[in-house]
């Protein structure tokens, strides 16, 4: 049981020390916070909560309009981004980017850490 | 009695330990469950008792250094509070501690020096940090006949021992025995991983003093703050504009909305902090056009209340379909009948008339603009998520 905590925790640090990366989270699709690397801790379980039902309502509205399951979702605005992609059935993964880094190598690292994370919690 | 000062297990145990008795925090390896035994130091500190902590696991520096982590200040009871040191002529290193064993790898040392103390002392809480170092170091069988005397002595003289054990691979004996005859009380400590969420929780295995109880609580550690019951999700869920924003606002230390016109569209998420209690509470939008994100959000809540608009009667159908939607039923629930300050509202045993609720689901009046209930609401909802789990 710990080991499934341990894995997770070095799979979001890895992912936290991409360039750009701000903050980084595991949540459960239904918005519980798994684990995170945030700094402001006691804002951490609004954040996983918000960001499991912006990435649910997209996948609502694309499968309802026939477009299929979403990728991703990016939420850019001129402080940050925002982005959020499911791991799995039972989770997805959130990282907050600063605002002057290229998302190429960021979302080619999450990509990479949704499967392993999707592999865990499966 | 002697309170153990862990949330809600002092009510399950009756209001404590009695004196004389024993208990062990029985941790599953890998778990948080060293602060047990150190929160039961600090609460019979503060109730101004006297306790002795018996360190094998390293320096008692550091064990100070952790009360202080948690925010409890022991080095204010010189005068109740003495640290037994098994630790430090291991190394070889001086102790400044009133009681040291000499010689912590024989048990004949150790339990010289706890007789001792069991002889000598007024009444004390005697608190084992590691009872699982001690038998690694002088050998399970060993331990456990030493311990077997500590608690009839302890007996005696009335004293109350309380030891941690974390449940490393020993003999199934030993575990047996620890489990079994040994102690007086068993306080189970484990985590819970086959559903997403990773939780700790506690349960009473066994007490002798108390009827057999089958409850158990979730837990998390906080640095400072020690022990909080955790409810990782409570859902409020209800008709539109039955005020359920306004509930998870009124009840929340912390929250926020996604709202658009005074009317919720994606959630209300907020997170209380309430006598020991820690909870995390989601409220979904009610208007029907949303109910796919309800869908989405209402996965794994341990509770649910309903809020409902007591002035409006034709709420009460949208409020089943709703308990429908979230997969409510079966769920420990309460029901909010909010807006009671309103004429025209009814009183809620009308409401559990024209609603045709069972006689076991609680009705609680609210006014939640005013707080009004909101917290009662929330104890009633607490004690029927407790009632029976574990």
């Amino acid at each position: 049981m710990p080991d499934i905590i341990d894995i997770l925790d070095e799979i979001l640090e890895n992912l936290r020390k991409t360039g750009g990366v701000e903050a980084c989270a595991a949540v459960s699709r239904d918005g519980l916070l798994i684990r995170g690397i945030i700094q402001k801790q006691q804002f951490a379980e609004s954040f996983a909560a918000m960001a499991a039902t912006m990435l649910g309502a997209a996948e609502t509205a694309t499968i309802e309009l026939g477009k299929g399951v979403p990728n991703r979702v990016i939420v850019e605005s001129d402080q940050g981004k925002l982005i959020a992609v499911g791991a799995g059935p039972k989770a997805l993964l959130i990282v907050l980017v600063d605002s002057n880094t290229g998302l190429g190598l960021i979302l080619l690292e999450l990509e990479k850490a949704a499967l392993k994370v999707k592999e865990l919690l499966t | 009695m002697i309170e153990t000062g862990i949330p809600k297990l002092d009510e399950f145990l009756g209001g404590g330990m009695p004196k004389g008795k024993s208990l062990v925090y029985f941790i599953q390896p890998g778990v948080e469950g060293e602060v047990f035994g150190m929160q039961t130091v600090y609460s019979a500190l503060k109730n101004g008792r006297n306790c002795i902590f018996v360190v094998s696991s390293t320096i008692p520096d550091i064990i100070r250094g952790q009360f202080k982590e948690f925010g409890w200040d022991i080095n204010s009871y010189n005068e109740t509070f003495f640290c037994v040191d098994a630790y430090d002529p291991l190394i070889g290193a001086p102790s400044k501690e009133k009681y040291v064993v000499s010689n912590p790898e024989s048990i004949e040392e150790f339990s010289k020096m706890i007789i001792n103390i069991i002889k000598d002392s007024p009444p004390t809480t005697i608190v084992f940090g590691s009872l699982s170092t001690i038998i690694d170091l002088c050998g399970e069988k060993e331990t456990i006949s030493a311990v077997r005397d500590w608690n009839k002595m302890a007996m005696l003289y009335d004293h109350v021992m309380i030891y941690n054990f974390t449940a490393w691979p020993y003999s199934e004996e030993t575990l047996n025995s620890i489990k079994g005859d040994l102690f007086n009380a068993v306080i189970s400590i484990g985590g819970i991983a086959e559903r997403v969420i990773f939780g700790q929780y506690f349960g009473i295995l066994k007490s002798d003093w108390t009827k057999e109880i089958k409850k158990s609580m979730l837990f998390r550690v906080l640095r400072p703050g020690g022990i909080k019951l955790y409810i990782p999700k409570i859902l409020v869920t209800g008709p539109f504009d039955s005020g359920k924003t306004t509930f998870v606002h009124a009840l929340s230390t912390r929250a926020i909305s996604v709202d658009r016109l005074g009317t919720t569209i994606a959630l209300d998420h907020g997170h209380v902090d309430y006598k020991g209690f820690s909870a995390d509470i989601f409220g979904t939008p009610g208007q029907e056009r949303f109910d796919p994100i309800i869908k989405l959000l209402s996965g794994e809540s341990m509770g649910v209340f309903l809020i409902v608009d007591s002035t409006n009667p034709t709420d009460f159908v949208r409020a089943k379909q709703m308990l429908e939607i979230t997969k409510s039923y079966g769920l420990p629930m309460v029901v909010v009948a909010n807006k009671q300050d309103l004429p025209g509202a009814m009183a809620p045993e009308e409401i559990r008339k024209q609603f045709n609720l069972p006689q076991d689901i609680p009705i609680v009046s609210v006014v939640a603009t005013d707080k009004k209930g909101v917290f009662e609401a929330f104890e009633v909802l607490i004690d029927k998520i407790t009632e029976g789990r574990i």
